[in-house]
């Protein structure tokens, strides 16, 4: 990549350029007339009437829309509070609170969803976030395992959804945690822990090592800039493929395995992979199952689904390498289904 | 080209699905999509995204030749366009197609009435009192009717201005059809189809599948023999109505 060296010269030209002008704020009017553009033309297609498409293919694009609308918020917010992170909050900060102690550090990051609730796809840019602060790999691991899980308004939720019957909610934070640091364990054995990334992010947090440049209101934009660039297009295609699933999967293909012990817990962890759903919410809507399902394979639901579902894979695809991801899915089906089945088995 | 589409492809893709978001908040059908307890959040939020999108903009117009991109493979390249190309076609397509509910493809697809209600429903129906008998959905109906057959249960209390849309009775399309909804505890992605078995012979050619009707009647024995359905609506009156501007159940 080339080095720019900065001379006198130069610095004073970047520094004139970046003074608040005339420019930007023409700018910022075409951005904004381009946003009201595009609302305008939504307004006026939407009178066009039904557009005639068969069925499937309706419900196909009604599901990732869904998907997509339903994730939106949570991405926003996700790249909010990575840029909260990597700009505005000091390096020190979170360096400090951590123990020296590798098991240590790894099980306070796993507990860092309780003041960063964001649910599984905000997690992505926020890990991302933290590779880039100085976190090891390994690390950013933990905290992207876990922290959809124990994060308040998770355990809010899954707490409205099933109280304390059957060690549900215990099962799945425990379970949760567990999961996130064994897994974070066995990746920080890993010789060379930057080639589990992918060679792109890698390579970009190498540059960003040392030195950062511009204001912290220009970092801002250009890390919204940067996320969103890889975030949203890995976010469609994750919504097109998982709604696409949907509409060719029978659902009573799943729901017909529910009452035996292992196939319970298998098919209600394809569902979880499957339906993509954010880990806010999953609780409420695996409810309506629990009474035909066994109790392990809900944990098992609400343990792998967070963490590995088609979306998030797509997600995670932009930081982390395809061999990475593999080992990282089977690693946590394998702990999931062992988690429902003593679930299963035991309680 | 590889380095504009590289950067101003998540603004667009973020900028174009956010004013979505809002244009259908404004026009009350976010509902569509996500359950009403998130529109708030995904108003503000979405607002959020907007103004940092004008930020990026305006940003652009001094900003320096991007000299920290790592230059990507071949492979990489086409890659990322491709996906980017996808993402693109996809938005545009939110962009111009109507907003739709989901239809019968999917509550066939997903078994209607494939999960079980909650145990309370029958308890409280059986002390429910004639005006709340009245105003059951769908929701109600349809998880009393997973729990009992017994006619008797169902002997005063009538069907009344039951409203949902028309999907066929797999096992007997001729004679009986289902007045169903979609139940949404998320987003539309886990919509779960619930529905009330009704037994009108020919009812094709007076109600389209999909269209939206209103049924007023009582419960009886089900006279078709193939449908498995043991307790059906008789109905006195099937109204065709217009598709209410919430069409999911929450």
């Amino acid at each position: 990549m080339p080095v720019t060296l900065e001379t006198p010269q130069t610095r004073d030209a970047r520094r004139a350029s970046r003074r608040w002008g005339a420019r930007h704020l023409i700018a910022a009017g075409l951005g904004v007339a381009g946003i009201i553009a595009l609302i305008a033309l939504r307004a006026t297609t939407a009178e066009s009437g039904p557009a005639g498409l068969p069925d499937a293919a309706q419900d196909l694009i009604t599901l990732s829309t869904s998907v997509i609308i339903e994730s939106l918020p949570f991405i926003v917010l996700g790249i909010a509070l990575s840029i909260l992170v990597q700009v505005w909050i000091p390096e020190a900060w979170l360096l400090r609170i951590l123990p020296r102690n590798a098991w240590g550090r790894r099980a306070v990051i796993s507990l860092f969803g309780m003041f960063l609730p964001v649910c599984e796809c905000g997690n992505v840019p926020l890990a991302r976030g933290l590779v880039r602060r100085g976190f090891t790999v390994p690390e950013s691991m933990v905290f992207l395992l876990a922290a959809p899980i124990l994060n308040p308004v998770t355990i809010l939720t899954t707490h409205a959804a099933f109280g304390f019957d059957d060690g549900i909610l215990v099962a799945r934070l425990l379970g949760g945690f567990l999961i996130a640091n064994l897994l974070g364990w066995l990746f920080s054995l890993h010789p060379e822990p930057e080639s589990l990334l992918t060679g792109r992010f890698a390579a970009e947090c190498r540059i960003e090592d040392g030195h950062r440049h511009g204001t912290r209101a220009e970092q801002t934009v250009d890390l919204f800039v940067r996320e969103s660039s890889i975030l949203m297009p890995a976010l469609v295609i994750g919504a097109l493929v998982a709604g696409g699933i949907q509409t060719v999967v029978p659902r009573d293909v799943l729901v017909a395995l529910g009452s035996d012990p292992l196939f319970s817990v298998l098919a209600m962890m394809a569902l979880a992979f499957v339906i993509s759903v954010c880990s806010n919410v999953d609780a409420f809507f695996i409810l309506p199952f629990a009474s035909t399902f066994l109790p392990g394979s809900i944990v098992a639901f609400l343990v792998f689904g967070p963490i590995i579902d088609i979306k998030m894979l797509a997600l995670m695809r932009t930081t982390y390498s395809a061999r990475t991801l593999l080992r990282v899915t089977l690693i946590v089906a394998l702990l999931s289904a062992v988690l429902g089945l003593v679930v299963n088995y035991v309680v | 080209m590889w380095s504009s589409v590289q950067r101003w492809r998540g603004v667009a893709l973020i900028g174009a699905v956010s004013a979505v978001a809002l244009w259908l908040a404004a026009s009350g059908q976010l509902v569509l999509y996500i359950h009403p307890r998130y529109i708030v959040f995904t108003v503000v939020m979405a607002a959020i995204a907007l103004v940092l999108v004008v930020a990026a903009v305006a940003s652009a117009a001094s900003r320096r030749a991007s000299g920290d991109d790592v230059p990507p493979s071949r492979r990489e390249r086409a890659l990322g366009l491709s996906a980017a190309a996808i993402a693109g076609a996809f938005v545009i397509g939110m962009l111009v197609l109507p907003p739709a509910t989901l239809s019968t493809a999917t509550a066939q697809q997903r078994q209607i009435n494939a999960t079980a209600a909650d145990l309370e429903t029958l308890d409280a129906a059986s002390e429910a009192d004639d005006k709340t008998v009245a105003r059951f959905t769908v929701r109600e109906w349809s998880g009393i009717l997973r729990q009992t057959s017994d006619l008797a249960f169902f002997a005063d209390k009538p069907v009344t201005d039951l409203v949902g849309f028309v999907a066929p009775d797999p096992d007997d399309p001729e004679n009986v059809f289902y007045v169903s909804r979609f139940v949404i505890t998320c987003c539309a992605v886990d919509a779960q189809p619930l529905g009330v078995p009704v037994h009108l012979p020919s009812w094709q050619d007076r109600y389209a599948v999909d269209s939206w009707v209103s049924v007023t009647g009582e419960f009886g024995a089900n006279p078709s023999s193939s449908s498995a359905q043991p307790v059906v609506v008789l109905p006195d009156t099937v109204e065709a109505v217009e598709q209410p501007s919430e069409p999911y159940l929450f």
